[in-house]
């Protein structure tokens, strides 16, 4: 466990270290002072009532979980895999007196964390902008139960990224084959509406299941037993994938 | 007898048949062992299979007596190495690439981590990223970090490479000490053989994936003017068998 804490410490210590990091975090607090902007001047100007504040932050969590936090997460899981075999840096871990499938862990905890922090970030951020108007203790609790159930559907993807790193042969080749499954999916979920919950990505608006005045608790199993399939699947492949790689 | 290093048929063929080819090898502790060969006679490979970066076809090789292949925590707790190349994260300071490394280690503390880089000639530098150092300054990083945790054997991939000729007298001081002091075993491959055979205690000749011989620095020195020409007779007479 100590080499496992270990080998966490470094992940994020390495994260933290990344431009990429900063970069998420302003665009983060842009997008969503953009998109308050324009939902203000919609509201007054225009008359319409696009949203009440209080349910900003409600508002925003599905455009940054399908768009910015995947791509962070991704970029951050793909530099931690194909980035770090691609410059050698990998043996720097590889050779401590750490396993491989605690170093694969390692990096999943890590990856975790940063998705997160990154819901979090957001979710406080849209809060303070809401703040500067009517916002109920109902809605704060409305918030919390969406972000927090929003975590699962984007751990998930990272471990399918993790598990395309594994097998692609560079970023480049990793980042495009994430986002052609990802689209893939998505798109076989219209196509295929029969199958479509054995698709993960069908879960990532399960949030609302949390938070509407009816709760379908059959239908929460059933997307958490899918995640839990999913996160199985990919965990395992993606540790034996690395575990015999050659370096 | 406890051997810090005992290679056990160790084979590893590429697809170019290039690789090596039931390496037998038992190294002492406290022992300087010199692995020469040149490019491409699998010197490297041997080290990638020592140190669990690479899966061998068959055999094994034990380090402290524990397996590689099923105990590798174990095997790796105990050892410092250069495989290859010198790899560290650009972006991070000197400083930070050790502190990294050693939070594996929970005994190593501010004062090993400083002397690290104290013995290397590398502590002025230790706040500077590494992304700007240059190919010596690198190459004494990577040593810096192969002794950090005051390991019981090194596994030394051309670690003078890059260096100039007071960087490797320096090194080489720090190699012959450690032994002496510490009992350390060194285990280094280099091509540069008047090094090698100013450094080792015993070496072992490599070629086309074989294990041509290994014998003792004082014994050749006896026998043949210089380890050169030790090595050359090696070659010419098993090489091509």
């Amino acid at each position: 466990m100590a080499t496992l804490k270990a080998a966490y410490l470094n992940e994020l210590y390495k994260i933290s270290k990344k431009k990429k990091l900063f970069v998420a975090g302003i665009l983060s607090v842009a997008l969503i002072g953009i998109i308050s902007l324009i939902l203000l001047g919609i509201n007054n100007l225009a008359g319409i009532g696009m949203t009440s504040k209080g349910e900003f932050a409600l508002l925003i969590l599905p455009f940054f979980e399908y768009t910015i936090i995947p791509l962070f997460t991704a970029f951050i899981a793909i530099d931690m895999f194909n980035g770090e075999f691609t410059n050698d840096t990998i043996k720097l871990t590889l050779t401590r007196p750490i396993s491989r499938t605690k170093v694969y862990l390692s990096k999943v905890f890590a990856c975790a964390t940063f998705i997160g922090v990154f819901l979090l970030f957001t979710m406080l951020t849209a809060i303070v902008i809401s703040l500067f108007s009517e916002f109920s203790l109902s809605s704060l609790i409305k918030i919390i139960i969406a972000y927090v159930s929003t975590f699962i559907p984007l751990f998930v993807f990272s471990l399918m990224v993790m598990f395309v790193s594994n097998f692609a042969r560079g970023s480049a080749s990793a980042f495009l084959i994430s986002i052609v499954l990802f689209l893939a999916m998505k798109g076989l979920e219209f196509t295929l509406p029969t199958f479509q919950s054995f698709f993960y990505t069908a879960g990532f608006d399960w949030y609302k299941l949390f938070i509407g005045s009816y709760i379908n608790l059959s239908k929460i199993i059933r997307l958490f037993f899918i995640f839990a399939g999913y996160t199985t699947v990919f965990l395992f492949s993606g540790i034996s994938l690395f575990d015999r790689r050659s370096i | 007898m406890d051997f810090a290093i005992k290679l056990e048929n160790l084979t590893k063929l590429y697809k170019n048949n290039r690789g090596i080819t039931d390496l037998n090898l038992e190294i002492l502790p406290g022992e300087i062992f010199g692995f020469l060969g040149p490019n491409g006679a699998g010197k490297t490979t041997a080290m990638k299979i020592m140190t669990g970066l690479l899966l061998p076809d068959r055999g094994n090789a034990y380090l402290n007596g524990y397996s590689i292949l099923t105990d590798y925590e174990n095997a790796m707790r105990d050892i410092g190495c250069i495989i290859e190349n010198v790899c560290m994260f650009p972006y991070l300071t000197a400083y930070e690439n050790l502190k990294l490394c050693a939070r594996f280690y929970p005994e190593i503390d501010e004062n090993r981590l400083l002397w690290s880089l104290q013995e290397t000639g590398m502590l002025a530098y230790k706040d500077e990223r590494v992304k700007n150092f240059s190919l010596g300054m690198r190459q004494r990083m990577g040593i810096s970090l192969a002794i950090l945790s005051n390991p019981k054997i090194l596994i030394l991939d051309e670690p003078l490479n890059g260096l100039d000729v007071e960087g490797m007298v320096e090194m080489r001081k720090l190699f012959k000490r450690l032994s002496k002091e510490n009992g350390t075993t060194v285990f280094i491959s280099s091509h540069l053989i008047h090094d090698v055979e100013l450094t080792c205690d015993r070496v072992g000749v490599v070629y086309n994936s074989k294990l041509l011989g290994v014998e003792k620095i004082d014994t050749i020195l006896k026998n043949y003017s210089s380890l050169e020409n030790y090595y050359l007779s090696e070659v010419d007479i098993n090489g091509n068998s």
